[in-house]
C-alpha cells in the first residue's frame, strides 16, 4: 500500500505539473495576441518540429540518407517510440521527404 | 448503122478502160509522204517496245503484291489464333476469379498495393570497443550489431524487431575459456505497433518498456558513453504485453503531454520462490503460462515543453507493479522520475532516479535504487571555427546504484565523442569506479568505442 501510495502521489505530482504548465501557456501568449490579434499563434513548420524533436535523442539525419517510402516507415517507428503528436510527425514526414534521397 | 455502133463500143470500151485503169498520177507517193510515213511507223515501233517494258514491270509488281497479300493472310491467320488462346485465358482467368471469390473473404489489401518488402527498412547501429579494466588484459571486442528491421503494412501498421548479435568465447560448466566462440543472438524486441488514432497507439509484443527514457531513446549507438548507468540493471529491458500510448499537443508551440500504459508479464524468480536474490527481471517472456498469477501492470507520463529549437525541458515519472514469485505473495514495484534539459544546440544533461521494493521471503522488502546524471557539451559551441575541435563534444556521467543486498557502487565517467560524421561516432572515456560490498563490481576501467548508426 505505501509504495502504490508513493507511485499515486509521483503521478499526482506531474499531472499537477502539467496542469501548471497548461495553465501558464496562455498567460503569456496574452500579449501576443494582444499585439497581432490577426496573426494568430504561430503554427511551426516542419524543419522547426526536426529540430526541437529529433535532435534532442540522437545526431541529425539528414534527409538524403532515405529514400521518400523509408521515412515514411522510419517516421512510424519515431512516432511510436518517441511519442510524437500525429501532427508534429506529419510535418517532420513532409519536410523530410521534400529532399528525400532515391 | 453500123458505124455508130462501133463508135459507141469503142467509147464505152475506153469509159470502161478509163474507170477500171487508175490515172498514173494519182498513184504516185511524194518522198516526203514516205519519210513522214516511215518516221511514224517507227515511232509506233518504240512506243509498242516502251508499253511491253511496262506491262513487264506491271505484272512483276502484280506478283510481289500477290506475295505480300499471302503473307499478310498467313499474319492474320497466325493473330486471329492468337487472340482465340488469349480469350480462352481471359475466360479460365475470369472463371478463377469468380469461383476464388465465391470461397474467400475480401480482405482490405493496404493501400498503395505494394509488398511488404517494398515497405521494409532497416536500421540500427553496431559497435567495435577497446578496453582495459585494471588488473586485466586489454581487449579487443565486437560490443554490438544491432539492427532493427522495420515493417510498414501501411500508414497505421507498423512491425519492428531489434536485435543483438555479438560475440564471445566457448566456456565450460565452470565458466573457463575451453576454445572457439559462439555468436549470441538475442531479440531485444519485437512488437506490433498500431495506430489507432491520432492520439491512441496500440503496441503489443516484445516491448521496450518506458521505464524512464534510457531504453526507448538513449541505448546503443545513441548514448553518448559506451557502458550503461549501473542502475538500469534494476529494471527490465523489455516486457511481453500489450501498451496503449500517445501524445497529446498542447498549443502551436510544440509543448506536448505524452503517455504510456501497459500490461506484461512482469519479473519472475529464478527458482519460483520469493527468496532474496531470486528476482529474474529478464524471464517470463516464453509461451509457457505465466510463472505466477497476475500480470504486472506499468506506465508512463510525461511533460515535453519546448519554449524554441534546442531549448527544452522533458519531465517524466514512470512505474511498474506486480508480482514475482511463483506462489504470487512478493511484489516488485519500480518508480523512476527522469528529467532532461536542452540549452541551445550544444548543451544537454539528463538523468533519471531509480527506486524498486521488493518484497521477499527472508529478508522483509529490499529497496534497491539508484541514479545517473549526465551532461555534454560540444566544443562547437565555444564558436573556434577549429575542424577537429568543432566536431568533439566533452562528456560527463555520474551514476550510483544500491543493489539493496548490501552492495554500493558509485562511478565517474568522463569522456568525449568525435563525431567523424553525424552517424559515425568515436567514443572514448575513463571510469573511476568505487564499489564496496559482498558483490563489489571490478575497479577502474578505460573504454574507446567506435560506433556506427544506420
Amino acid at each position: 500500500m505505501k509504495i502504490q501510495k508513493i507511485i499515486l502521489w509521483c503521478l499526482s505530482g506531474l499531472v499537477g505539473a502539467c496542469l501548471l504548465g497548461l495553465g501558464l501557456t496562455p498567460a503569456h501568449a496574452e500579449p501576443e495576441k494582444k499585439a497581432d490579434q490577426k496573426a494568430g499563434p504561430k503554427k511551426l513548420t516542419g524543419a522547426e518540429l526536426y529540430a526541437i524533436n529529433c535532435n534532442r535523442c540522437h545526431p541529425e539525419r539528414y534527409a538524403t540518407e532515405f529514400t521518400s517510402a523509408q521515412w515514411k516507415t522510419i517516421m512510424l517507428h519515431m512516432r511510436v517510440r518517441a511519442n510524437l503528436p500525429a501532427a508534429q510527425a506529419k510535418e517532420v514526414l513532409k519536410y523530410l521527404q521534400e529532399d528525400s534521397g532515391n | 448503122m453500123k458505124i455508130p455502133s462501133l463508135i459507141l463500143s469503142a467509147a464505152a470500151a475506153a469509159c470502161v478502160l478509163g474507170v477500171a485503169l487508175p490515172p498514173r498520177a494519182a498513184a504516185m507517193i511524194s518522198d516526203e509522204d514516205f519519210n513522214a510515213l516511215k518516221s511514224a511507223v517507227t515511232n509506233q515501233d518504240q512506243r509498242i517496245g516502251q508499253q511491253d517494258q511496262r506491262i513487264g514491270q506491271l505484272e512483276k509488281l502484280h506478283e510481289q503484291d500477290q506475295q505480300t497479300h499471302e503473307q499478310d493472310q498467313q499474319t492474320i491467320h497466325q493473330l486471329e489464333q492468337r487472340l482465340g488462346e488469349t480469350q480462352q485465358l481471359a475466360t479460365n482467368a475470369e472463371q478463377k476469379a469468380e469461383s476464388a471469390a465465391r470461397i474467400q473473404p475480401v480482405h482490405p489489401v493496404p493501400s498503395g498495393a505494394m509488398s511488404a518488402l517494398h515497405n521494409f527498412t532497416m536500421v540500427g547501429d553496431a559497435e567495435v570497443q577497446f578496453g582495459k579494466s585494471q588488473g586485466q588484459h586489454s581487449t579487443f571486442a565486437l560490443a554490438d550489431f544491432a539492427p532493427i528491421f522495420l515493417l510498414r503494412a501501411n500508414d497505421n501498421v507498423l512491425f519492428e524487431a531489434g536485435f543483438d548479435v555479438t560475440l564471445q568465447n566457448n566456456t565450460d560448466s565452470s565458466g573457463n575459456p575451453n576454445g572457439g566462440s559462439s555468436t549470441v543472438v538475442s531479440l531485444s524486441f519485437a512488437q506490433l505497433d498500431y495506430l489507432l488514432n491520432d492520439y491512441v497507439m496500440i503496441v503489443a509484443g516484445d516491448m521496450v518498456l518506458p521505464l524512464g527514457t534510457y531504453s526507448e531513446r538513449a541505448a546503443g549507438w545513441l548514448n553518448k558513453i559506451p557502458d550503461n548507468p549501473l542502475s538500469r540493471d534494476l529494471l527490465p529491458g523489455s516486457g511481453v504485453g500489450a501498451q496503449l500510448r500517445g501524445a497529446v499537443p498542447v498549443g502551436q508551440s510544440g509543448q506536448m503531454v505524452t503517455y504510456s500504459v501497459y500490461g506484461a508479464n512482469g519479473p519472475s524468480s529464478t527458482d519460483g520462490t520469493g527468496a532474496s536474490g531470486m528476482l529474474d527481471l529478464g524471464g517470463n517472456v516464453g509461451d509457457t503460462p505465466n510463472l505466477h498469477s497476475d500480470p504486472s501492470g506499468g506506465g508512463r507520463i510525461g511533460w515535453f515543453f519546448p519554449w524554441k529549437a534546442h531549448y527544452d525541458v522533458e519531465l517524466g515519472v514512470s512505474g511498474q507493479s506486480g508480482v514475482w514469485d511463483n506462489a504470487g505473495k512478493r511484489q516488485w514495484s519500480a518508480a523512476v522520475l527522469d528529467a532532461a534539459v536542452h540549452i541551445s544546440p550544444y548543451f544537454e544533461v539528463k538523468g533519471e532516479y531509480i527506486n524498486t521494493w521488493v518484497q521477499t521471503d527472508d529478508i522483509g522488502t529490499m529497496h534497491p535504487n539508484g541514479g545517473w546524471v549526465q551532461a555534454g557539451y560540444k566544443l562547437a559551441g565555444l564558436n573556434l571555427d577549429l575542424p577537429v575541435v568543432n566536431d568533439i563534444e566533452l562528456v560527463s556521467r555520474y551514476d550510483v546504484m544500491n543493489d539493496g543486498l548490501g552492495t554500493k557502487t558509485d562511478r565517474v565517467t568522463a569522456g568525449f565523442v568525435y563525431y567523424l560524421t553525424n552517424t559515425l561516432l568515436f567514443e572514448g572515456d575513463y571510469e573511476w569506479l568505487h564499489s564496496r560490498g559482498p558483490a563489489a563490481l571490478p575497479s577502474n576501467e578505460f573504454v574507446v568505442q567506435l560506433s556506427y548508426g544506420f
